[in-house]
């Protein structure tokens, strides 16, 4: 009987962290589509490991570890990050790439001189750059899920209702100008939707592998479909299936970190996709070659 | 405790200079964020390497792990090369799953192996002079310290005996290709280098801060100068400034050495960024505010040129009517037409402006360059 | 103004500067209604600027465009626009259809998605280009010339009274090209005004009526038979063009 309720009680945890995993998995996916569409992809990455001096400043601001709190110092942080490299790129002739490294590692180079400082106070420990770092999705509680369900849900909500300004912004931003959409104010709003995605999947992920939560199921999507819309869906539905099965297979043994599992898991999508999509997969590419040429021979053997 | 101190500085100056001078290139190359690829797809190799050797500083290790890093650069190309990836979404599928791979294998083994993923990630350079060289019983320094110093010799050897290659693939590979410079051996090459370089630099400040080495000192001097050889100069130079001050004020707060040199490497950025001659923001500012003055005057003096005799010049030339035509605002242009009258670009007569022979030079002058 | 006959687009002193580099100088422009001119200047004569400029997409230092003699945010329903076809991606993930829609995006405003009117619309228009076979392809497997299409497709939903067009003849083989010049013609006819910037001088008396020589100034502009002359276009390309009348 005892048992049975241990059983029941880890079974309980694992569906918390399976459903906070699936959230987290859909809502980067479906943002993420964006910032590959945008070729913006590394952008996440920036965004994701400027973030750390925010957590520790925020931490030290008001001495409290309230998730919220501290998300709310990471997005600031990685605000002022993409900030930071959309001046310099704008102001001078260092390139998109150099300034991304840039900001990316001495921001959180920052982060870390503010951590070894809070730890010498002593009021925090190791544990919590660990956190930042690979992420904690096997400890999420059903309070984190319910977080990342609303914020997430909101930003997905932002992103349906502005859906067809969005597009535009990112097909032909010239002209969405010309007929009189605020392009400033869109990009804005996108990486907003960008970082809002970041901070939440910070926790499951960690900072250095976010950038493949947005990356790997919208590159997977993309293989399937020429719409938009369904690209999103289906990166949307990508993400939630690494969330769900990384989850899963690192419960099954022990010591296997959840985090790292989701982005393998992800990866994997992207493998089957690239090699086996109908159309663009590469299998199908080799197919076709073949039967053209056997086409070929066919017509030219006529003659 | 000096020597101590002394190790350490030693140790930050030849890896912040050892990861400059590739960085150089991959900066030019537009290819910074490949070396942010390179530093962490390297885990598995590093990971695989150190079960064997036990040691992190192993030749073999090195190797394995340098081994793994041009692997890295290659598949990423492989899947640009199938159009169903762009390069960003390439980089940013490899690295993060190979470096799962390394970080799974790491928990896994973890009882086994002394390898700390926070070694790994974020270096520590306070204790790399622990583990010292010794020969015969006698202390020859940090093992590091001759690691990172080979790898710098192996850069500088590399760039001053192909400079030419790497100059001529940089700015114009086709030109090199047709030259019969095959870029793909040189590309490789560098890869190799940044390879090593980033494992080597590991020990010290790990994989992410590796990246503020490598893209910083190099950007910073892609501010100040033009020319290739000075760039690789000037970047040597920044990357051991911010090396000593960082390694200064972290010895200062006490805080992490690495982190202080990356903060650092910002903080001197967005200093030069400010007030490098010429290209700095202030500098900027000031022409601006010098030149508005020129630049409103000349377009003062080209409308009247334009206008110069036709029939509608009596309306485009009146004082009061040219804040409409110009769409400036009343005042601005009242002090422009000042500024041009104290020029003697024009002159007044009644209620029309009459461009002066030396208005009519500038105002063709400046329509014909 | 001296109560002269209203202007399709009037660019009275218009200076635009990229940082501190002038791209164009004082530039003058009357387009009366229902022509079609060609601006045609080499290359960096700020051509594209001086279309970015109408549109409102770029700042100008001095001076000022009015299109029907309100300045471009009032009048931006009656504009019609067609981009450099090498400004977008076209691996982007739509379809032909849905990128010809985009083109009603203005008048739907904020937040409203398009419906069947719109649709009818977009399939109307991509019949005047002659691409309605081909509703349903993904934008990527189209041909330059195709693809040139859709984007004229897309301004013609517009429906607008004065058209911007970059460059549209720039890539497109031999039939496609005759095939926009009887469209811009037929703009023409139903008294738009189309404004295109071109690139190939030996076509400019065939296709057009009215033209801009453009080189950082405005060398001239007026009917063609007038402007487009030999000391004009010398003055234009400084003595470095090969073709004359």
């Amino acid at each position: 009987m005892e048992n049975l309720s241990i059983l029941t009680h880890l079974d309980y945890t694992l569906m918390i962290v399976a459903i906070g995993a699936a959230l987290l998995g859909a809502v980067s996916g479906a943002l993420g589509s964006y910032a590959v569409l945008r070729r913006q992809s590394l952008l996440g990455d920036a965004i994701s490991h400027a973030a750390l001096p925010g957590i520790a400043i925020a931490f030290l601001l008001t001495g409290s570890k309230t998730p919220l709190i501290l998300v709310l110092g990471a997005a600031i942080a990685g605000w002022l990050g993409t900030l930071l490299i959309l001046s310099i790129v704008r102001l001078t002739r260092i390139k998109y790439d150099s300034a991304l490294g840039i900001v990316l590692s001495t921001f959180f180079g920052f982060g870390l001189v503010l951590h070894t400082l809070i730890q010498r106070t002593g009021n925090a420990n190791q544990a919590g750059l660990d956190t930042f770092l690979f992420g904690q999705a096997a400890t999420m509680l059903a309070r984190d899920v319910l977080t990342i369900g609303i914020l997430g849900g909101i930003a997905l909500t932002v992103m349906l209702v502005f859906w067809k300004e969005l597009k535009l912004l990112v097909f032909d931003e010239g002209f969405a100008a010309s007929i009189g959409f605020p392009i400033r104010t869109l990009d804005i709003l996108l990486t907003s939707l960008l970082v809002v995605a970041i901070v939440l999947g910070l926790q499951a992920v960690g900072a250095v592998l976010m950038s493949a939560m947005l990356v790997a199921p919208a590159v997977a999507a993309r293989q399937w479909t020429d719409r938009l819309r369904l690209m999103v869906f289906l990166a949307a539905c990508f993400g939630a299936l690494a969330g769900v099965s990384g989850t899963i297979i690192s419960s099954t043994a022990s010591r296997i970190p959840t985090g790292p599992t989701i982005v393998l898991c992800a990866t994997v999508v992207v493998g089957l996709s690239i090699a086996f999509a109908p159309n663009r997969g590469l299998v199908w590419d080799r197919i076709r070659q073949q039967r053209n040429r056997r086409n070929l021979k066919m017509e030219t053997s006529r003659y | 405790m000096l020597q101590g101190h002394l190790d350490i500085l030693l140790i930050a100056i030849v890896t912040a200079v050892a990861c400059a001078l590739p960085g150089v290139f991959l900066v030019l190359r537009r290819m910074t964020l490949m070396s942010d690829a390179i530093s962490h797809a390297i885990l598995p190799g590093i990971v695989v390497a150190f079960f064997l050797t036990e040691s992190l500083s192993s030749p073999l290790l090195i190797l394995a792990a340098a081994g793994t890093g041009v692997l890295t650069v290659l598949f990423v190309e492989l899947l640009q090369r199938t159009k169903l990836v762009k390069e960003d979404a390439a980089i940013g599928l490899t690295f993060p799953a190979l470096f799962s791979i390394g970080v799974i294998l790491i928990s896994r083994f973890a009882g086994n192996v002394h390898l700390d993923m926070d070694a790994v990630l974020l270096g520590e350079l306070a204790y790399a002079p622990l583990n010292r060289l010794k020969i015969f019983g006698s202390d020859l320094g940090p093992v590091s310290l001759y690691v990172m110093g080979t790898i710098f010799v192996l850069n500088l050897v590399f760039i001053l005996l192909f400079y030419k290659e790497l100059k001529l693939v940089t700015f114009d590979a086709s030109l090199a290709a047709a030259l019969g410079f095959v870029p793909t051996v040189i590309h490789y090459g560098l890869m190799t280098l940044v390879s090593v370089t980033t494992v080597g630099a590991f020990d010290a400040v790990g994989s992410i801060l590796v990246v503020a080495l490598i893209a910083g000192p190099p950007a910073t001097a892609y501010l100040m100068t033009d020319r290739l050889s000075r760039m690789l100069i000037f970047s040597a130079i920044i990357g051991s400034v911010n090396a000593v001050t960082g390694y200064w004020v972290a010895f200062l707060f006490d805080v992490s050495i690495a982190g202080s040199i990356a903060t650092m490497t910002l903080i001197i950025f967005v200093l030069i960024f400010f007030v490098v001659p010429n290209r700095g923001l202030i500098a900027i500012a000031r022409r601006h505010a010098r030149q508005k003055w020129e630049f409103a005057q000349t377009m003062l003096v080209i409308h009247l040129l334009n206008h110069e005799g036709l029939p509608e010049a009596e309306t485009e030339s009146a004082i009061a009517d040219l804040h409409e035509h110009l769409s400036w605002d009343p005042g601005f242009t009242t002090q422009v037409v000042k500024y041009a009258l104290n020029n003697r670009c024009v002159s007044r007569e009644e209620t029309q402006l009459i461009l002066t022979e030396q208005g009519r030079t500038i105002a063709q002058q400046a329509l014909v360059e | 103004m001296q109560g002269a006959e209203q202007k399709a687009i009037q660019v009275t002193d218009l200076t635009v500067a990229y940082q501190d580099k002038p791209v164009l100088w004082d530039i003058d422009l009357d387009v009366p209604p229902g022509v079609l001119l060609s601006i045609v200047g080499p290359n960096g004569a700020g051509k594209t600027t001086l279309i970015k400029a109408i549109l409102g997409l770029v700042r100008p230092a001095a001076g000022n465009v009015l299109i029907y003699d309100k300045p471009y945010e009032a009048q931006r329903g009656i504009v019609g626009y067609v981009p450099q076809r090498g400004s977008v991606d076209w691996d982007f993930p739509t379809n032909v259809l849905d990128v010809v829609m985009m083109g009603r995006y203005g008048a739907l405003g904020w937040i409203r998605r398009p419906r069947k009117k719109e649709r009818e619309l977009a399939m109307q228009a991509l019949e005047k280009v002659g691409m309605e076979a081909y509703t349903t392809r993904q934008i990527s497997q189209l041909s330059g010339g195709q693809q040139q299409r859709v984007f004229l497709a897309r301004a013609l939903v517009q429906d607008a009274t004065v058209y911007l067009m970059d460059e549209p003849f720039q890539g497109v083989d031999a039939t496609t090209e005759r095939a926009i010049v009887t469209l811009l013609q037929e703009l023409r006819a139903d008294g738009k005004t189309v404004v295109v910037v071109h690139h190939d001088l030996q076509t400019v008396t065939d296709y057009f009526d009215w033209v801009m020589l453009l080189n950082i100034r405005r060398i001239a502009s007026g009917p063609v038979d007038e402007i487009f002359t030999s000391d004009n276009l010398r003055e234009t390309y400084g003595g470095r063009v090969a073709f004359m009348k």
